[in-house]
This record gives structure tokens, C-alpha cells and sequence, in this order.
């Protein structure tokens, strides 16, 4: 099992505080959700781990080696996939080329649980996308290229897999599906850590929830006991007074 | 495929319609540039990284030449690999700041850069002959054929030329042309799946500078005189434009457009003033009208025709098809 540890991470820019000391372990034996409204420090934080950001204090451990402040693609190569809040493709070239980019690179590690897919067809039809193979990713509707920005992620073979509001501006209906996919992803084995403020959706997905609040943890546990949180509830619907 | 054949075919056979010499000088120049070009359509075309200074580079690679010839008493072919060598070395100096900047600053760094040059060609003293330049002795024989003869010295440079476009051809077929594209369509997302794209855009100004390194030992052996003028900030804009007209993702774009560029005034007659104008409005033009270059339209066109005669034929053969049309 793959532990992602991140401890007393902080970030600041200028006067604001995206991140105040914040400590996380994301387990690759649990899908873990990270809720919190905008502005929290949620993506952020994922930034700070693959190494868009370097933190300004704290440690990101990656199965007990530190990897602070390293360049985004040695933490893909490690085994840290991620998708972005913006649905993030290489649009011009056909969905099966970005899926190819992504395998030909990504995780050195062919073993167990990382070699699942041996060609582009196979991870297209484990997505669902398999007939817009040769058609360019911009030419997709939305909710297509929110699944290949997973796919993509996937392609380089990740032991956890982080996701930036993967549902953001996709329907009840392809929500629900995209759910389905990640639950077959940590089927695999293959951790997953969602961000999205999506409370209900994050609540049927994940069985343990984080929430941030101006870049302080607020809550951390069982899914059940943070969604009663008073603190949580106070965050995300006012308190009556 | 075809495509592909008939301009092998046409290039090769080009001495034996006895074009005559000035048409063969033309086409001399119009080889020689075209092998600079694709390698400007390595960073530019596939990693999308526009830059101005592939004039310098030729520079580089048409001095390392002359030098080596005058102080060490190289021929060409001794000096191409160190030309193409130091090419490639100031290539990756060139492509340095795109790691920090991109777009139209870059450019203009490259630009600058190359007119440094210039100004460095021009102030060097006898090492590289000041503002007057250098000569070079002839080229001699290849393989007991005589190089005076236009003709032969045409196809020489030619079979240069093809050996790009082949180059071209199986470097955007690879996988690292997908690596380059990649970091083109969206850099942070490629970083995000592993790949160095720092590594990754030196490592193709590096392997455009060999292109531009070769292409200036052929032109300094070809010209058997160079000077600071023919590698200023100027000429890298005509390199530009002509990569641009042609279409720098596609095969025949680099060649096509150094084609347009090199011919045209000659075969319209246009005086170099006019012809500046004429290049200013023609790239407005294929920028607007045209983006992805003369070559991408055409390509589009002719499997948009190729769509359309299958649509037809496809008609045709329906039963009622006849019908219908009455």
C-alpha cells in the first residue's frame, strides 16, 4: 500500500494564506475525499505535492521518501497521477495520441499493480472512450474530456491518483458515472484522493472526508462523523444566530 | 505517399530540364534554406516554440566552416560535423530562455541574440574577415563527380535536403515527436504525466541547431563567401515568414514555403522593395486566412476532395441513386 504524507504543509501568497500548516496521509487503500469552499486551499494543496508549488514549510512524503519541492514530472514519474479543475487535455491531438503521451512516460514501475493496461485501446475502453479514439480532444463535449483527463492521468500508471474537481460542470448523470469509474480505479488498487464541493456526490464516493477551511484542516474521519460536524456544517451553511 | 514521391522524383530531376543557371542558383538556395528550416519546424511546429534566430545558427554552422577551412584546411565534409556541433550548442544557449518566457518574448530574445551576432561577426577582426566575410575554396569532387558543375552541386544539396524531410518524417511519427507536441498543446499537463519539458525543449533546439549547422557549411561551400549580412536578425525574419507561409506541422510546409519565398519575386519580377511588401501582406494574410500554412490547406483540400469522391461514388452505386436524381 502506498502512503502519500503530507505534514505541516503551508503556502503563502503575498499576504494571503492558501495553506497554514496543513497535514494530510492520503492511503492508497481508501478513496479519501477533500471538501472545503472556494478558496480553502484544496488545490493548492495538490500543487504543493506534484510540485507546481514548492510549500514554504512542511514535508510531502511519498512511501517514506521525501519529495518536497521536487519537479512535477519526477512526481509523476513516482506514481503520482492528476488530473486539473480545468479539464486539461492536449487538445489538438487525437484522444488515443494523448493517451499514448501518457503511457510512453508516467511511472517507471511495470509491477503488480501499476501494469494494468498494455495499450492505448485497452485504457480507452476501461474509460469509455474507445470510439472517439481518433477524434481530437477538443472536438469531445465536456463531460468526455473530463473522463480522458482521467484516463490520461491513468496512462502514466499511478499508484494514487489525484483528482481536481473532477465533476466540476458535469451533470447528475455523468457525475454518477464518472463515481462508477473511480470506484473501479481503486478496484484496481490504485489509490484515489478527490477535491470538490460537491458535498453529496463526495459523501455516496468517499467513506473518509477532510475539510479545509481558509487553509486549515477543520475536520478529518469517517465520512458519516464529518458531514454531522457542527464546525463543517457552520463552514459550509452559516450558523444561525 | 505520392506526394512524397513526386517531390523526390521533381527535385532530383530538376538539372536534367536544363533550368538554366540562375534558376539552378535559386534552387540551390531554396535546398540550402529548406534544410535550415526543418530544423526551425522541430521546436516551432512540434513544440510549438517560435523563435528568430535561425540565421544565427546557420551563422554559426557557415563560419565553423570557413574557420576550420581557412586555419586547419578542412574540407566540407570534415568541417560539417563540427559545424553542425557548434550549431546545435548555441542552439540550446538560444532555446535557453524559453524555460522562463514564451511567445512573442522569446522571439524577440532570439532576435536579439541573432543580431548579436552579427554585430560580434562584423567587429571580429581577420578571426571571422569583419564586415567583408570570408572565402572558401570550392567543394571539389564527391564520389569523382565534379562539384563546378552546377548541376552537381544542385544535386548534392538536394539529396541534403530530402534527407531532412525524411528526418522530419520520423521524427513526428516517433514517440518523441508525440513528446514534443505534447509539451506544444499543454505543458503543464505534460509535466504532470512525467515527461522533462525543460530537457525536452533545449533537446530540440539542440537537434534544430544540427539542421541549421549542416545547412550553413552546404551554403558557405556553396556561396564560397560569407559575411556577417547573411545571418542578421533579417534574414531569420525571412526564415520565419517562409516557415510560416509553408505551414511548420506539416512535411513539405518548410520546403514549400522556402520554394514560395525564393522563386516568387524571380518569376513575377518583383523589385526587392516591392517583394518586402508583398511578403508582409502575404503572411498577414496566411495568418489570418491560412493558419497551419499553405500546405495544411492544401492537405485539407485534398482530403476534403478525396472525402467528397468517396460520398460520390458511394451515390452512385446506390440503386435508386439514378432516380433521385431526376
Amino acid at each position: 500500500m502506498a502512503v502519500l504524507e503530507i505534514i505541516g504543509v503551508r503556502k503563502q501568497f503575498g499576504g494571503v494564506v492558501a495553506l497554514a500548516g496543513v497535514d494530510v496521509t492520503i492511503k492508497s487503500d481508501e478513496i479519501l475525499g477533500i471538501i472545503g469552499p472556494n478558496g480553502s486551499g484544496k488545490t493548492t494543496l495538490f500543487n504543493a505535492v506534484c510540485g507546481v508549488y514548492r510549500p514554504d514549510a512542511g514535508r510531502v512524503r511519498w512511501n517514506g521518501a521525501d519529495i518536497t519541492g521536487k519537479p512535477a514530472f519526477e512526481i509523476g514519474r513516482m506514481g503520482i497521477g492528476r488530473t486539473f479543475q480545468q479539464a486539461m487535455s492536449f487538445p489538438s491531438l487525437s484522444v488515443r495520441e494523448n493517451i499514448q503521451i501518457a503511457m510512453e512516460h508516467g511511472s517507471h514501475r511495470r509491477d503488480g499493480a501499476t501494469r494494468r493496461w498494455s495499450s492505448a485501446e485497452e485504457l480507452l475502453q476501461f474509460v469509455g472512450l474507445e470510439e472517439f479514439a481518433d477524434e481530437s480532444a477538443n472536438a469531445m463535449p465536456f463531460g468526455n474530456l473530463r473522463r480522458l483527463g482521467v484516463a490520461v492521468a491513468l496512462g502514466g500508471r499511478p499508484s494514487q491518483l489525484l483528482l481536481d474537481e473532477p465533476a466540476a460542470g458535469l451533470n447528475e448523470a455523468e457525475s454518477a458515472e464518472l463515481v462508477q469509474l473511480f470506484r473501479r480505479v481503486h478496484q484496481l488498487g490504485v489509490g484515489v484522493c478527490v477535491i470538490d464541493h460537491h458535498v453529496q456526490m463526495m459523501a455516496e464516493l468517499c467513506r473518509h472526508l477532510i475539510v479545509l477551511h481558509f487553509g486549515n484542516k477543520i475536520a478529518d474521519g469517517p465520512t458519516e462523523t464529518v458531514v454531522r460536524d457542527a464546525k463543517v456544517i457552520e463552514v459550509y451553511l452559516g450558523t444561525q444566530s | 505517399m505520392v506526394v512524397g514521391a513526386l517531390v523526390i522524383v521533381g527535385a532530383l530531376a530538376l538539372p536534367w530540364l536544363n533550368p538554366g543557371y540562375r534558376a539552378l542558383s535559386f534552387a540551390i538556395t531554396t535546398c540550402i534554406t529548406a534544410i535550415v528550416l526543418y530544423g526551425m519546424a522541430i521546436p516551432f511546429g512540434q513544440a510549438g516554440i517560435m523563435s528568430l534566430g535561425y540565421a544565427g545558427l546557420m551563422g554559426f554552422g557557415a563560419y565553423t566552416a570557413a574557420i576550420l577551412s581557412r586555419d586547419l584546411g578542412m574540407n566540407m565534409w570534415q568541417a560539417m560535423p563540427f559545424s553542425a556541433v557548434v550549431a546545435a550548442l548555441f542552439a540550446g544557449l538560444f532555446g535557453l530562455p524559453s524555460l522562463r518566457i514564451s511567445g512573442h518574448h522569446f522571439a524577440i530574445t532570439t532576435y536579439v541574440m541573432c543580431e548579436l551576432l552579427r554585430i560580434a561577426l562584423t567587429n571580429g577582426g581577420a578571426f571571422t574577415g569583419a564586415a567583408t566575410g570570408l572565402d572558401l575554396p570550392a567543394i571539389g569532387t564527391v564520389l569523382g563527380v565534379n562539384m563546378d558543375k552546377l548541376g552537381n552541386a544542385y544535386l548534392l544539396v538536394a539529396v541534403f535536403m530530402l534527407a531532412s524531410v525524411l528526418a522530419t518524417y520520423f521524427i513526428s511519427s516517433s514517440k518523441y515527436g508525440r513528446t514534443l507536441r505534447s509539451i506544444r498543446e499543454n505543458e503543464q499537463l505534460a509535466r504532470s504525466v512525467g515527461i522533462n519539458t525543460n530537457m525536452h525543449k533545449v533537446g530540440a533546439f539542440m537537434l534544430s541547431g544540427l539542421f541549421a549547422g549542416v545547412g550553413g557549411d552546404l551554403q558557405a561551400y556553396n556561396f564560397r563567401h560569407i559575411s556577417p549580412d547573411l545571418y542578421g536578425g533579417a534574414v531569420s525574419l525571412y526564415f520565419a515568414l517562409m516557415v510560416m507561409l509553408g505551414g511548420p506541422r506539416t512535411l513539405f510546409g518548410p520546403l514549400a514555403g522556402a520554394f514560395i519565398v525564393t522563386f516568387l519575386p524571380e518569376v513575377m519580377k518583383i523589385d526587392p522593395v516591392d517583394s518586402r511588401i508583398a511578403y508582409g501582406v502575404a503572411l498577414i494574410a496566411v495568418i489570418m486566412l491560412l493558419p497551419g500554412g499553405i500546405i495544411a490547406v492544401v492537405e485539407r483540400s485534398y482530403r476534403w476532395l478525396l472525402a467528397a469522391a468517396r460520398g460520390a461514388r458511394r451515390d452512385a452505386s446506390r440503386p435508386d441513386a439514378g432516380a433521385s436524381r431526376v
